[in-house]
Order: structure tokens, then sequence, then C-alpha cells
């Protein structure tokens, strides 16, 4: 691992990585409870109350709270549920969430594994998790849980393939696909301006793969009640809980660096660790708060218009941003030109999705019928 | 497209442009009304010192649950002149528990002897135990007594 | 090559119970779907759950104590519950209601309209999965109205301020300021929710083209409300059948379409409007003073042997009261005509062939009160 600490500590790579792991691991736990509080916070801002305030001052405390008492709950399971798929569905999707860290560069000299293909491991590994809610769904021998768990699968597996080719979008204009090369090649112009169709649909398949509102049907709380994890309680819940965070936080991560430019973009390389960390956490606050601004505004697709939209509109439009990054290295043509082209692919995606919710003829307004006053009032009107 | 921008539009205004509604109870509290109908209370007389209550067995009556038990006695201090009322409440329980707070007790009252308790005593009455929630003659004046309520409503 | 199904295997339909408990069940409500994947083949409701014998009670409570019931009822929309009962003993006993206790009468239910139509929009919006922001938005409102009913009644919920003849006490005098306040506050809430919903377009997928109701089978099921004018019929008791002064405003009606659960949203929206409306025109025609109860007022409130029965356009449809007195105080018999067990008698024809999710959206769009569907 590249450490930034001291040269004169001199310890075997094995034994940093371990310890960046753990660090990783102990700083994203706080994080994500904290990410609860900020979501609280926020999203009671939106809806005209305040959020947590009695635990700690502005209930910052909160968090601990929920975490003890969700420890010290009582472990239920059903008896007639599936041994190994019900206890080992929560560790499925909770390990391959925080072992996608490994690959995930800070600041420029803080990252614990470089790969040359990191994008393909970090997107492969947060491919796993459908198989933990399969299990769950299966595991938990409860009917919600059971359409919970298939949905989620079909959900997952489906806003995979969006996702992956709006990477490969970025790939074939960055000729790499090491997340770190790809910051480096946003010194001057951030992916966004180059690539707005992708960032489209990035965005989009990202709420999915985290499974936030409004895609969050596996976990829809008004029809199946909590869905997959219906039976989990107690720590395992949390557990499922981190996770949600988790995957929230890496997809942040993957945006921030992807597409805004990370720590790169725009002061450059040499402004020293404390700012650059500071610019990956701004830039990945802009995307939690936009997935709570979200969450708060949008109501929750039903799994067929979810599934049509992945394939029949998403897709499509990823093999056209594909389509046009490919004119333009063949051509050479300059960056603006593919700019604007996929600004256009992203106003038509944005229309189009929208559009088809209206098909066929326009809806009729309602009627109006008047009704008349036919008795005398009692006082006119002064 | 525009649909889901005004919606996110209008969470965005909520959040920064209006504060929040929330009260933060039981540091704060509401105003209530002068009308207000917590639970029914029996007003005590101050210038014959003693409850205005005559035991007449009206309110028992008309309640529309039956959470009365009314039982009258001859007033002592009849008979000595110092008060008009040849009866005078002996025992009085309501049960807080059934009672509606419908207010019908208060109208058919002839003494005006029963009110409506309109502060925040009166709707601050959780127990235990449901037993608890019978109150008896003493608990029923003892707002009255101590001068707090000033029933809204009055027949 | 075509696969052959395993005779072995057998492939049934799933039951799934949306049970009492729910979060999205309105109540104590219990649905036993039978899907097959993710379409509804059956569904088979039960209720009863919050029945308390109620038309048996009302029986040995004379027609003052009988009003606190008829709150308890229809828990949401308690002034037009209150307004049949009272209309259905004015008319066997013959009594004239005066003009300044019928406009109060009026403003107070059509405000009461607007605050049971808007725990509509804000449940509603729940249901559909929004993170109860629309929950939120629309509480607030009830509130302020809430605030006005306990200035004038005194209770926040259970009003009991309808009596048989008129009204029970006089209202405050600062009643028509705070009415105006209060609308101000009601058309902005009512702004926000339909910035929130009704142009987005998640929301509009997930509610047109659901439980579609034709005119005739509206008819047939017996719906009323907004349910029936969402499926096109133009049908609304204070147009048809007007009670008590609403022959004295000009308002519309909407109408819609294709009776599908964005239309019964739509039209409810634009019900509040029309209630705003209307409580403008009572507040200005209301006279400033005069008598709440009759003159020749009877002391024991008796009626003549007969029947009656008196219905009212409440937010969710006709309530009716039918009263049959054989002289006395009491009722002998006192049916409450619920519309929400009507509405929800329709529910298994709207909702076979639709998705799961949308059982739950087509359950909210139908706005039922289930103590008024189990009395």
């Amino acid at each position: 691992m590249m450490l930034l600490a001291a040269p004169s500590i001199d310890m075997p790579g094995w034994l940093a990585s371990i310890i960046g792991l753990v660090a990783i691991t102990l700083v994203m736990t706080v994080g994500v409870a904290y990410a609860t509080w900020y979501e609280r916070k926020i999203i009671a801002r939106m809806q005209l109350r305040l959020g947590p305030t009695r635990v700690g001052p502005f209930g910052l405390l909160q968090p601990i709270a929920d975490m003890v008492k969700l420890l010290v709950k009582e472990d239920l399971r059903p008896a007639t549920a599936d041994p190994v798929a019900f206890e080992l569905a929560v560790f499925a999707i909770f390990i391959p969430a925080f072992i996608a860290f490994v690959a995930v560069p800070f600041t420029s000299d803080w990252l614990i594994s470089p790969l040359p293909l990191s994008l393909v491991y970090l997107l492969a590994i947060s491919g796993l998790s459908f198989i933990g809610f399969l299990m769950a769904g299966w595991g938990s021998d409860n009917k919600y849980a059971l359409l919970g768990g298939m949905r989620a699968a079909a959900q997952l597996i489906s806003y995979e393939i969006p996702l992956i080719l709006a990477m490969i979008g970025v790939v074939m204009v960055t000729a790499s696909a090491d997340v770190y090369q790809i910051i480096l090649f946003q010194d001057r112009i951030p992916l966004i301006a180059l690539q707005p169709l992708g960032f489209l649909i990035f965005l989009t398949a990202s709420i999915a793969e985290v499974e936030r509102p409004p895609f969050d049907i596996p976990t829809g709380e008004s029809e199946v009640a909590g869905g997959v994890f219906i039976e989990f309680s107690g720590i395992r819940w949390s557990m499922f809980q981190l996770t949600s965070y988790v995957n929230m936080y890496v997809f942040a991560l993957l945006g921030a660096f992807v597409f805004l430019g990370g720590w790169e973009w725009p002061f450059g390389r040499d402004i020293g660790w404390g700012y650059q960390l500071l610019l990956t956490v701004v830039k990945m606050s802009l995307f939690i708060f936009f997935y709570l601004w979200i969450r708060a505004s949008f109501p929750r697709m039903r799994v067929d218009q979810l599934m049509s939209y992945a394939w029949k509109v998403l897709i499509p439009f990823a093999l056209l941003q594909i389509f046009l990054n490919g004119l333009f290295i063949v051509y050479d043509a300059p960056g603006v030109v593919l700019a604007a082209a996929s600004a256009a692919g992203a106003a038509a995606l944005a229309y189009l999705a929208f559009r088809s919710v209206r098909r066929g003829e326009p809806r009729k307004p309602l009627r109006m019928v008047p009704v008349r006053a036919t008795g005398a009032p009692a006082r006119s009107a002064t | 497209m525009l649909g889901i921008l005004r919606s996110m539009g209008v969470t965005a205004k909520v959040m920064l442009t209006r504060k929040p509604v929330t009260i933060q109870y039981p540091e704060v509290h509401r105003e209530i009304p002068n009308r207000d109908r917590a639970f029914p209370i029996l007003i005590w007389d101050e210038e014959k010192d003693e409850p205005f209550c005559t035991g007449c067995h009206a309110c028992e009556r008309a309640c529309p649950v039956e959470c009365m038990t009314v039982v009258m006695k001859d007033n002592p201090r009849h008979a000595t002149g110092e008060s008009k009322r040849r009866k005078i409440i002996d025992e009085f329980w309501i049960d807080y528990g059934r009672c509606m707070r419908c207010n019908i007790c208060v109208e058919v009252c002839n003494f005006e002897a029963i009110g409506m308790n309109n502060t925040w005593a009166g709707h601050e009455l959780s127990r235990y135990d449901r037993s608890q929630l019978v109150f008896d003659l003493d608990q029923l004046l003892s707002q009255s007594k101590a001068g707090k309520v000033e029933p809204g409503l009055r027949a | 090559m075509v696969l052959e199904r395993d005779p072995a295997l057998e492939v049934v339909d799933m039951p799934i119970n949306m049970g009492p408990q729910h979060p999205s069940t309105h109540g104590v409500f219990r649905m036993v779907l039978v899907v097959n994947g993710e379409k509804i083949v059956d569904l088979v409701p039960h209720i009863g759950y919050m029945h308390r014998g109620g038309e048996k009670l009302m029986e040995a409570m004379d027609f003052r104590q009988g009003i606190g019931y008829c709150d308890r009822t229809e828990y949401l929309a308690q002034f037009s519950a209150e307004l049949a009962y009272c209309l259905a003993v004015e008319r066997l006993m013959d009594l004239q209601v005066p003009e300044r206790a019928e406009y109060i009468r009026v403003i107070l239910t059509e405000m009461n309209r607007l605050s049971s139509h808007f725990m509509f929009a804000g449940a509603f919006g729940v249901d559909a999965g929004v993170f109860a922001t629309s929950f939120t938005y629309a509480f607030p409102q009830r509130e302020f109205l809430q605030e006005v009913f306990e200035e004038v009644s005194g209770d926040r919920l259970m009003y009991a301020y309808f009596r048989v003849g008129g009204l029970a006490w006089e209202v405050p005098d600062n009643f028509v300021q705070r009415v105006h306040e209060v609308l101000v506050h009601s058309a902005q809430g009512l702004k926000d929710i339909d910035d929130l919903l009704t142009k987005n377009e998640i929301f509009m997928a997930r509610c047109q083209n659901i439980g579609n109701f034709s005119a005739d089978q509206a008819i047939a099921y017996g719906l009323s409300g907004p349910m029936l004018r969402a499926s096109g019929v133009p049908w609304d008791l204070r147009k048809d059948e007007p009670y008590s002064v609403y022959d004295r405003f000009n308002f519309e009606i909407p109408v819609g379409n294709y009776g599908d659960v964005y239309d019964r949203y739509l039209v409810r929206m634009e019900e509040m409007r029309q209630s705003i409306s209307i409580i403008e025109q009572a507040l200005e025609q209301l006279p400033p003073d005069g008598p709440i109860v009759p003159e020749k007022m009877p002391r024991r409130l008796r009626t003549p042997p007969g029947e009656v029965y008196a219905k009212v356009e409440a937010p969710r449809g006709e309530w009716g009261v039918y009263l049959v007195s054989k002289g006395g105080d009491k009722p002998y018999r006192l049916k409450m005509r619920s519309p929400s067990f009507c509405n929800l008698s329709a529910l298994r024809d709207m909702t076979i062939g639709q998705y799961l999710a949308d059982a739950v959206m087509i359950l909210g769009s139908m706005d039922i009160v289930l103590c008024d569907v189990d009395r």
C-alpha cells in the first residue's frame, strides 16, 4: 500500500494493507452510521420537521443509540428457515461491500491496492450482492421475503448492464480501466462534461443498484413491509442497513471519481492530502445529497416499469453513448463535439423516458360540471 | 421530465425556506383554546365554600356511556343556615376511561356545577393502571378548588 | 425443442395475506390475494375487525347522545356524519333549522371535507412510495383546520357540535377571520402536494390505467362519491338532491373520464379547490347574527312514529341514515349507510388482473375508513 505516513516506519506490505483495511472498515462504519443521521436530518427538513434532536446535541448520538438498541435486540429466527441460506445471507451482502474499498483511491497517495483494472474490480464486487438477496429471500420461508428476493435479484441484474455500459463509455474515452488513471485523466475537464449521457445513466443505474427509492421495490415498505429482510432482526438487520449505506458510499465515491474528477479536478495534484480528501468528501457528499433528495421526492416505481426502464430505455441509450464515443475516437474529433453530442443524447433520454409514460393519445382532463345557485342567499355580498 | 423536477423543486424549496412545524413537547405546550373539552371536573363554590353540585343525577342520566356514579346527601350546612342547598353531593365518581368528553353532562346540569377542564392538566392524565382513572370527589374538585380552571363552555 | 413441464412439479398460484396489521391497509383490514407471479388472480377481503355493534348501541341513545357516536363511526368526516343524523331527525320532527346555523354547518362540513381529503392525499402518497413527504405536507394543514374546529367545538377529532335543530352553541367571535386565515394555509398546502405528486411522471405511471372501472360497473356496485365521479357519472348529492343550503352556491363538480386511480386522485384534489370556493361564498353569505336553534325548539327531542332516510355527500360518498322511529326519544332502528362499505365491495373486481403493487394503490384510492366499513 502506498502509505503517506512517515517513511521511517518500515512495515511489510501485507501488514500495511491489513491496517489500512481495518482503518477503512472502522471509519466507514462510523461514516455510515452518521450517514443515517445526515439522511434523517436532511429528509426531515424537506418534510417540514426536525430530525433527531433528543439524543445528544442536534441528535448526534442518535446513531449510537440505534446501534446499541439493535445490538441488544433479541435475534429471532423462524423455525423453518433454511439454515445455510438464512445464516449466511447477510454476510453475502455485507462482505463484498467492504471489500470494494480496497480499490478506492481516497487521495492520490491513499490506496490499499493499486490494481490496473480497479474499475472492473469495483463493478464486479458490487454485483456479487444479489446472491445475498436471493439467499435471504428464499431462506426466510416467508412469502413477502420471497417476492422481495425475486424482485431484488431481477432489479440488480438488470441494472448492472447499463451501469457497466456507461463505464465502458468512460473507459473508451480515458483509455484506462484503472480508477486512479481515470482520475488523472480529468486534470482539465471532468468527465461529466464529456459524457453527460453516460453520467445520467450511471446516476440512475447506481440508485437502482443501491436499492434506494424510487427503485426500492425489494424493500418497499408499503407493500411487502420490509421485503427481503422481513425476518431478520437485531444485529442482522443492522448489518443489512449498514450495507445499504456502504453501497451508497461506494457508488457515490465511484461517481465522484469517475465523473466529477475526484481529487484531481480542479486544483490538480499538488495541493496536499488534506485538501484532496476534502474534495473527495465534498464531491461524495454531493452525490449522497442527491440520493437523499430523490428519496424524499419520488414515489416508488412498480417492478415491471422498473425493468422495462432498464431494458428498453437505459440500455439503448448506453449503447448510443458507446457509439458516440467510438465515433469520437475513430475520427479524432475534438472533445467539444463529443460533449455536445452526448448532451443531445442526454436530453433525448430525458425526453423519451418520460414521454413513454404518456403512451397513445394524450389524457383527457377532468370535466367540470357546473352547479348554479338556485336558492336566494341569506345575505348578498357587500 | 418536468414533473419530477417539479417534485424535487418542492422538496428543495421546503428545505430551504420553510420552518419546521414541530412543537417540542413537553418543553413547549401549545396554546389550547378556551372551549377545549378535556375531561369533566366539578366546580367549587368559593362564596359558600362547598361544591355547586347537589347530586341531582341529571348528568348521570344524560351520560351516553354511563361513566358517572352520584350519591347525594342532606346538606348539614343547610340546617345551620350557612347554605341554601338542601342536598349536597356526597360521593361522585367519574370513570375517565369511559368518558367520551361529549359535553352533554355540562349542558344538562341545572346548577352549573360541572365543567370541562380546559387546561393541559386535563389532558396529561396518563396512568399505569386503568383503575386509577376512576376519579373520586376530591380529585374532581381539586382543580377548581386550587383556582386553576375556568371552564369555557357553560350550559 | 420444446421443454416439457415435469408433471411431478405442480404449479400453483400463491396466496399472500395482507393481514390486519400492515402498513398500508388504512386500518384493520385483511386481504387475501392469490397471485400468479406478480399478477393478482383472486382477492378475498375480510372485514369486521372494527365492528362494535354501533347500530345497536344507537338504539339506546337519544338524539343528542347519538351524535357522539356518529363522529366515531366516520372519524375523518365527522361533520358529514353528524349532519346526516341531524337531518334525519329534523325531517322526522319537521323542524326548520335557522339560516345562520345552516350556513355554519355548511362551512364546517366543507372544512371537514378539506381535512379528510388532505388525509387522503397524505396517505395516498405514502402508499405510492414517497417517503412520507406527502404525509408531512398534508398533516400541518389538517392541524390548522383542527385548530379552528377546536376553537369552535372544543375537541380536535370528535366534535359532537351539531345538534338536532341547529348547533350546540354559538361560534366564537373571530370565527370568520380564523376561517379566512386557514383557507390561505389550505390553498398553499394543496399547491405543495399538487406540485409534489400530480405531474410527477413516476406517480402518473403508478396511477394511470390502474383499477379502471366503467360508469356502468360503478353504478352496478353502488359506488358513490369521488369513485363514482371519477368513472364518469356526474352524480353529486349537493347538485342532484341538495340538502341544507347547498342550493345557494355556485361551484363545479369534477368528473373523470377513465375511472382509474389517477382520475380519483385528481377528482379529490379538484374537490378540495371547490370546497375552498364554497367556504368563501358561505362566509360572504353568512348572516352576522341570528338564532342557532329554532324558535320553537322542544325541550325533549321526541320524534313522531315514522321512517326517514337522509343522505349527505360525505368526502367518501353517500353517507346515509335510515331512521325508524316508533315515537319516543330513542330510535327504534337506525341504519348507517356507509360509503366505504359499498365502495369496498368493488375491490375484487377492480383488482383482478392488476399487479401486486397496484392492489395497494387501488385500496388507497378508495379512501376507506374502517370504522365506517364495520360500524
